[in-house]
């Protein structure tokens, strides 16, 4: 059925030549084709053979000159040869034609002719027909009765002339139907479901003219370009008159818009019509030009008036939810009734309007009281939100000044010095919840936390990083009482993140107690020493426990006290410095039961005391009450020459220890100077003098049982503290000076400036550029590098 | 006196201050080993002579050594 016309005008030809007796034998085989046609069910063919029967009895035209009966006659030619004999006969014996050349044809009288008025009576039959289906009157003429018209009419060739009378006639009624709606109910929903039963009418009628019309859209339509189909033609029709009734296309638009409207506002409409129109609107091509831009704008002021009314009005984890809500209404507007392809730009309108106009004052409202309260889900909701208008970065620097300035506040505080560190840990383990759920563990954001916190650890100098050593030693003495071992290992293990904010990290190793233990950690290897410093805890606790099973330990022990020892591994721990005491007899007792033991179970190694680390706990009778005092081996062994001595010049104490002189001062001015004044000291005063002298306080009071003496954590004096910088620095020179020869070694020529500059870019720590410039004297002078013969400014590297 | 937590520091008892094999120090570690301490421990030949263990069984291990100490050329054995 693909090249009808071409088919017909071989039939002509073929029904030209041959002969009139030819007709009626084959109408014979005409009927065995039919038969075949019928066999392959094929529905056009179906027709075909409808239409054989039907139009004898019209009487419209000879049979014989129809073009459709022709048409029919060659396919019952060639399916003689093939199918219809096929039918009848077995294959092999078809192939010979033999029962031909019984067959007489004839040539047919005449040729076929057209009843006179065809065109005009058939298109009436068609014409009458549109308009009742327009009018929706009852159809007159059966549909198949139309169908075949229509047909006719084409294979004819009348299917241009067809089409056009078609078209002219469906643009009266949709025009009229179309103007129809002009002036209708100002009630812009009736109007609305008055629009969409027109266009539904409309769209019904148009289907059922194409029906009847098929025909002509599979031939004609098909074959001749630049001729849409009848439906298009219908929606462009449509379009046309819609679009010179303005009034009706603007009032369906604006009616649209009123609804939406109306919803957003939380009033229920009619989604249905809602889809049935904007539907409309996609099929007939305008949905993007004549909805979908009014639509936008709209969107678009209406929330940018909500978003300002609201932003007032609410605060910011309220606002925040709201758009939320916003977005998602949005969202599911476009899947109930708006056109898919609104999405995109509908929400980007709506996030523009709610949100990125907002951004900053919504992180000036609410994100300091958000973070403060640490409302985990709000924040998630303004990461999520944020993130969608490409506005993290914002948030990343409202973090990341919210950390300095919360902050700042905890470390400038000197007041606040005592809690400082247990501050910055619930800081910072606060911040890494919050990082964790509400910013999605987002990589920019946990560097930006990292960042903040180094910059504030180092706002104060040394400050902090002493703190932190303070805090910990702390932690670790206490370690035995009180924490679990877990409980203790995770506070390390907080510490130890603050510890890596900070930059001066080597002033760790001036402290002069268990933190200095830190001192190698500056760089890559300093969790692995402090691992290895654990280790040494762990195995010295393993090591304490088959102590006191062993034999030594069971027979030669003297009773008494409990001995406890941390053994070092020299490695993992800064060396201190040995520190010379006289130990009374007894200690001297343990301790060599002590190394005798440990000597025999580890072979090939040397064990030192490093008496200076000692601690004990002391039983002390007052006469006020019995008191435990915690206190360091130094305080002991003085404290232990009171148990023979009433008094005891320092002179006197000094000979008995053999204390170095200036640990000793500091010792007695811990016991007589201090909080816990366990000795007396005459004369009285804050410095130990050469020729003072101590007695044992018979008055002391103090409320607790157990007391602490602080050993040295006395307060740096000024002497002390350019001493521990001096030591840093000496520790840091080094450093200085690998960096300058790296430097130089690479760059052989430099300027001072460019040399200094890459020095503060490589070094780790504060320094003086006055102290730089030291350095790099002193390379001169070992020949490291020289001053340019030329200019004095320059530098060249001596290999 | 009731408790006495004390603290002692131990390093290895050997008649150098270097291994000589890797001329590291003995409180250090042999160069395949980041820290010291028991993670690499020194090994006493039957002569006497201590290296870093990692040290040791390499150059024993080694084609040309024959095991011999390297110090001494007394043929290689652990200290018992």
């Amino acid at each position: 059925m693909s090249h009808p016309t071409k088919r017909s005008a071989t039939a002509s030809t073929d029904a030209s030549s041959s002969s009139a007796a030819a007709a009626a034998t084959m109408k014979k085989a005409k009927s065995q084709a039919v038969a075949c046609s019928l066999d392959s069910k094929n529905s056009l063919s179906h027709h075909h053979h409808h239409h054989h029967r039907q139009h004898p009895d019209d009487a419209l035209f000879d049979p014989a000159a129809s073009p459709m009966a022709l048409d029919d006659d060659l396919k019952s030619d060639d399916q003689n040869a093939r199918g219809a004999v096929a039918a009848n006969l077995s294959r092999k014996k078809a192939t010979p034609p033999q029962p031909a050349k019984k067959l007489l044809i004839k040539l047919r009288k005449g040729k076929p002719t057209m009843p006179p008025n065809f065109e005009e009576d058939t298109w009436e039959t068609v014409r009458s027909a549109i308009s009742a289906i327009f009018l929706k009157q009852h159809l007159s003429c059966d549909l198949e009765k139309l169908y075949q018209a229509v047909s006719d009419m084409c294979l004819h060739k009348m299917g241009a002339n067809l089409y056009q009378r078609i078209e002219r006639e469906c643009e009266t009624h949709i025009s009229a139907a179309l103007q129809s709606l002009v002036g209708q109910s100002p009630d812009l929903v009736v109007f609305l479901s008055l629009v969409e039963r027109c266009w539904q009418d409309l769209s019904d009628q148009m289907l059922m003219i194409r029906g009847i019309a098929l025909y002509l859209d599979r031939t004609y339509v098909k074959q001749t370009t630049n001729v849409r189909s009848l439906w298009d033609m219908g929606l462009q029709l449509f379009r046309k008159h819609l679009s010179l009734c303005q009034e009706v296309e603007h009032k369906t638009v604006t009616g649209l818009l009123r609804m939406i409207e109306s919803e957003r506002l939380g009033e229920a409409v009619d989604r249905t019509l809602l889809n049935h129109l904007l539907k409309m609107f996609t099929a007939l091509g305008i949905y993007a030009e004549s909805f979908e831009k009014p639509f936008l704008e709209c969107t678009s002021e209406f929330y940018a008036a909500e978003g300002m009314k609201y932003m007032q009005q609410s605060d910011a984890p309220d606002y925040l939810k709201h758009v939320e809500t916003r977005l998602q209404e949005e969202h599911e507007r476009c899947l109930l009734y708006l056109d898919a392809s609104t999405r995109k730009a509908l929400i980007a309108t709506a996030e523009k309007q709610l949100l990125e106009r907002h951004i900053p004052a919504i992180l000036d409202k609410g994100f300091t009281m958000l973070m403060d309260a640490n409302r985990i889900e709000d924040l998630q909701r303004m990461y999520t939100l944020f993130s969608r208008v490409n506005a993290l970065e914002s948030l990343r620097q409202a973090l990341s000044s919210y950390i300095r300035r919360t902050g700042q506040g905890i470390v400038m505080d000197e007041e606040k010095d005592k809690d400082m560190v247990s501050s910055l840990l619930i800081f910072k383990a606060s911040l890494d919840t919050i990082w964790e759920q509400s910013f999605f563990k987002n990589e920019a954001f946990s560097n930006t936390i990292k960042d903040a916190f180094e910059h504030l650890i180092n706002i104060r100098q040394n400050r902090p990083a002493e703190l932190i050593a303070k805090f910990l030693d702390e932690k670790l003495r206490a370690g035995n009482k009180g924490t679990s071992e877990e409980e203790l290992e995770g506070t390390l293990d907080k510490v130890l993140v603050l510890f890596r904010f900070i930059q001066g990290k080597d002033v760790f190793d001036a402290e002069k107690s268990m933190i200095s233990k830190l001192k190698t950690e500056c760089g890559s290897q300093f969790t692995n020493k402090l691992e290895g410093m654990f280790k040494d805890i762990e195995l010295s606790k393993e090591i304490n426990e088959s102590f006191k099973q062993s034999s030594q330990a069971r027979s030669k022990l003297p009773s008494g006290i409990e001995m406890s020892v941390h053994v070092l591994t020299t490695g993992y721990w800064p060396t201190y410095p040995p520190m010379d005491v006289r130990l009374p007899h007894e200690l001297n007792v343990y301790q060599d039961i002590f190394k005798e033991f440990y000597l025999s179970k580890y072979s090939g190694r040397r064990l030192m005391w490093q008496n200076s680390l000692g601690h004990c706990v002391l039983k002390a009778e007052f006469p006020k009450g019995k008191k435990e005092l915690a206190v360091s081996l130094f305080q002991t062994v003085v404290l232990m020459l009171f148990n023979d001595a009433e008094k005891l010049s320092f002179q006197d104490i000094k000979d008995a220890t053999s204390i170095e002189d200036k640990e000793l001062r500091r010792t007695l001015q811990s016991l007589a100077c201090g909080k816990v004044r366990v000795l007396q000291k005459i004369p009285k005063g804050r410095d130990v003098e050469d020729d003072d002298s101590f007695v044992f306080n018979d008055t002391f009071m103090a409320p607790l049982y157990r007391i602490k003496v602080n050993a040295i954590q006395l307060k740096e004096t000024v002497e002390e503290n350019t001493s521990t910088t001096e030591r840093v620095f000496q520790d840091r020179q080094y450093q200085v000076d690998a960096a300058i020869v790296r430097i130089m070694k690479t760059r052989k020529v430099l300027s001072h400036t460019l040399l200094i500059t890459e020095l503060f870019q490589q070094l780790k720590f504060p320094i003086k550029p006055a102290d730089l410039k030291k350095r790099i004297e002193s390379l001169i002078d070992r020949e490291y590098l020289e001053r340019d013969k030329n200019n004095p400014q320059i530098y060249n590297y001596l290999a | 006196m009731e408790r006495w937590h004390a603290v002692a520091s131990w390093t290895w008892d050997a008649q150098d201050e270097t291994c000589g094999i890797c001329r590291m120090a003995f409180d250090g570690c042999c160069p395949d080993c980041k820290l010291p301490g028991d993670d690499c421990p020194l090994m006493w030949g039957a002569c006497n002579h201590a290296f870093h263990l990692h040290c040791i069984l390499k150059w024993v291990n080694s084609q040309t050594s024959q095991a011999h100490c390297p110090m001494c050329r007394r043929e290689w054995q652990f200290k018992a």
